[in-house]
């Protein structure tokens, strides 16, 4: 601890009790918690898994697809696999030039100079792969033929798309959903939660009750019925959906630790010094409730990624052309079981993208909670 | 305790209006109206005669504004009738509890297992914790907590109905049910029933042990455990009289808290075994766009849901002397 040092040179603030020596500069809370955290194996391993499948995301036009990465042509460097992430982002001059989504032998035909970096493996997402599209490399066997084999790692599906593109590109979404509709339900729980604790009276009563009415509607059934209005249901409209039904427990936890608080002697002090309640509010009160609200809120990515899945197991989720895990299992039903690389492979990906949730949000829970820290000892 | 359970069903009934407004607002907005769908699956090649397809709206009572139909469903149902299911075309209470016994038929006896494997489980890892055979037991029940319900079915279903066929792949009866005997028809029920069961089974019974188990751990600490083990009380003793009994407050009202879900059943794994259930019916007529099923469906859900947090409450003051509504 360097600072401790730093206070012991003369001219710096001497420590106030009077006492000699430096002052010794206790680890901050999330130090500590950190620590605490740091010490728990599974825990640790869920956070590189999750931190790895956020690289995989990241990288997935570099890891499968049709693309090459960086290619020069006709004297320019293009990023032609940038496609994946917005097609919109796809050069110009390659649909101008009549590539038709086939880079391969065409940067060769058109330009004998052009070179280019390929993605580790030639699949593609979207679309089965033909014969000889890669010198040398067979099409994707189609209907139940698609074993997992050296080139499709995984196997195919039906149509003969790729599974191991298909699982790659898919952990996008699987992140997207965790994130973003946990995102939208910690908004509005600790929003609701707070006024509800800190106002109290008729706030509290009127969250108790819409607490009630949206406790007691099953949450897939509600997205299912929602999904079947909409026109044109996309997966923002779901990760809403799963934002929408998912704030309770962050709601219910925001507002006791804001009743808890309301009355503590530093908020006390705050409002004696004059503040409004914005600043009591946000700079004293919410820094402070955040932490207990950090483990549902862990819980609550995993349990969205379980309902992505569903729900798209079902056939509600993500529409057919975006890969997605739990549309590859729906495509498992319609085999009758019999291709079961569309079962193991997507299966185990949801399966552990929700424990690791849940094991960082376990270790979250006894990293924060000095109670149970105390009791790991 | 009277007056707090009149205070709570009054409030329960108006959580119970605004959630059917908001849902029959919900599903009178979907695109597409039992009418068409009807008629579309009449006559796929001729064009409906609008007469007809009027008619049918009015028989639906599509015709009336939804806020109107609500009242109309409102009434019908303080007279007890909740309506005719439009695919079906028969009371929706008679198609529900034509559903019901399969769904209760799984998470009963699911919840039974729960109940009966948990206790002892939690009670044994809570006995042994840290020895290498708690952790083993411990971290393989966290693995399967967080195994999808849905993923494991269709793994099961893969190897036990696919590849080994030793178990039916969907459905709660063979072809040949009808002919059976008494004792062949439960088998056949059995057999069937077998792998939704452990479906339904494994994840709370991961949930429930470690509940058990966190519930020890945290009195087991306490001082009268010491006491008690002081006094020379031996191990077996201390766990079940003095600590197990003290836990049981939160498994009581846990019970409370899944009546609901006995009721409602999944509607992913319905659908992945076909059990003809509960939650299988609410996905058709939601595919269907049957309002009376629907609104059915989500009143008795909404019921069981108030119901079950009534019950939590009241069986907590129940078991527990200090708590007290009056």
């Amino acid at each position: 601890m360097s600072s401790a040092v730093e206070h012991s040179t003369p001219g710096h603030p001497v420590n106030p009790s009077g006492f000699p020596g430096p002052i010794e500069r206790s680890p901050g809370f999330w130090r500590q918690a950190w620590q605490q955290y740091r010490r728990k194996k599974l825990a640790m391993a869920a956070l590189l898994l999750v931190a790895w499948l956020g690289v995989v995301a990241i990288l997935a036009p570099a890891i499968a697809g049709t693309r090459p990465v960086v290619c020069k042509y006709k004297g320019e460097i293009y990023f032609p696999a940038l496609y994946y992430f917005n097609p919109d982002w796809e050069p110009v001059i390659f649909s101008n030039d009549k590539f038709r989504q086939r880079y391969p032998k065409n940067l060769k035909e058109k330009d004998p100079e052009s070179w280019a970096i390929w993605p580790l493996v030639f699949q593609d997402p979207y679309r089965r792969i033909e014969n000889n599209e890669w010198d040398g490399q067979k099409g994707n066997p189609t209907g139940a033929n698609g074993v997992p084999s050296l080139r499709n790692l995984m196997g195919t599906r039906q149509d003969g798309v790729d599974v191991f593109a298909q699982m790659v590109h898919g952990t996008t979404i699987s992140l997207l959903v965790g994130f973003v509709s946990m995102g939208i339900a910690s908004l509005i729980g600790i929003t609701l939660g707070a006024i509800a604790g800190y106002v109290g009276g008729w706030a509290d009563m009127l969250l108790s009750r819409v607490l009630e009415v949206v406790l007691c509607i099953p949450p897939l059934a509600l997205i299912l019925a929602v999904q079947s209005i909409l026109e044109k249901p996309t997966i923002w409209h779901m990760m809403m959906m799963i934002g929408c039904t998912g704030w309770t427990t962050i709601a219910r936890l925001t507002r006791a630790e804001f009743l808890k608080l309301r009355d503590a002697d530093f908020v006390l002090a705050a409002r004696a010094m004059g503040l409004g309640w914005p600043r009591i509010v946000f700079r004293h009160i919410l820094p402070n409730a955040l932490t207990p609200v950090l483990v549902p809120i862990t819980f609550g990515i995993a349990s969205a990624i379980l309902t992505e899945s569903s729900l798209s197991y079902l056939g509600f989720g993500v529409r057919p052309p975006t890969p997605s895990w739990g549309a590859l299992l729906n495509l498992s039903r319609s085999s009758n079981g019999a291709m079961w690389w569309l079962i193991a492979f997507p299966g185990s990906a949801i399966f552990l993208a929700v424990l690791s949730y849940n094991l960082i949000g376990e270790g979250l829970q006894e990293a924060i909670d000095p109670r149970l820290r105390d009791a790991g000892k | 305790m009277l007056n707090y359970l009149l205070r709570r069903v009054l409030i329960g009934s108006v959580t119970l209006l605004s959630i059917t407004f908001l849902v029959f607002g919900l599903i009178r907005n979907m695109p597409g109206d039992p009418a068409q769908i009807a008629s579309a699956e009449a006559s796929l090649d001729q064009a409906i005669d609008p007469a007809d397809y009027e008619r049918m709206r009015k028989d639906y009572g599509l015709d009336k504004p939804w806020y109107e139909a609500y009242f109309v469903w409102l009434g019908n149902l303080l007279k007890g009738d909740l309506g005719r299911s439009f695919g079906k075309k028969e009371p929706v209470s008679r198609l529900i509890s034509q559903r019901i016994g399969p769904t209760l038929m799984l998470s009963v006896t699911s919840l039974f297992c729960t109940y009966l494997l948990s206790i002892p489980l939690g009670l044994y890892c809570s006995s042994r914790a840290g020895k290498p055979d708690e952790r083993v037991i411990s971290t393989s029940l966290y693995m399967l907590y967080s195994l999808p319900a849905f993923v494991a079915a269709l793994l099961l279903l893969y190897f036990f109905s696919f590849k080994l066929q030793w178990l039916p792949l969907f459905g709660m009866t063979s072809d040949n049910h009808k002919t059976l005997s008494a004792w062949g028809k439960f088998k056949d029920i059995t057999w069937h029933a077998f792998l939704p069961i452990v479906c339904y089974t494994y994840g709370t019974l991961a949930y429930y042990t470690r509940f058990v188990r966190a519930n020890m751990q945290e009195v087991i600490r306490q001082d009268y455990i010491r006491t008690a083990r002081a006094k020379g009380a031996g191990p077996m003793r201390v766990l079940i009289r003095h600590a197990f009994r003290n836990t049981l407050i939160p498994l009581v009202t846990m019970i409370g808290l899944s009546l609901p879900y006995l009721l409602s059943g999944s509607i992913i794994l319905e659908q992945v075994f076909s059990w003809p259930g509960m939650g299988r019916m609410y996905f058709e007529s939601i595919l269907s766009r049957d309002y009376p099923m629907i609104m059915g469906l989500t009143l008795l859900f909404s019921i069981v849901a108030l119901a079950g947090q009534l019950l939590a409450d009241v069986l907590y003051a129940t078991v527990d002397p200090r708590v007290s509504y009056s």
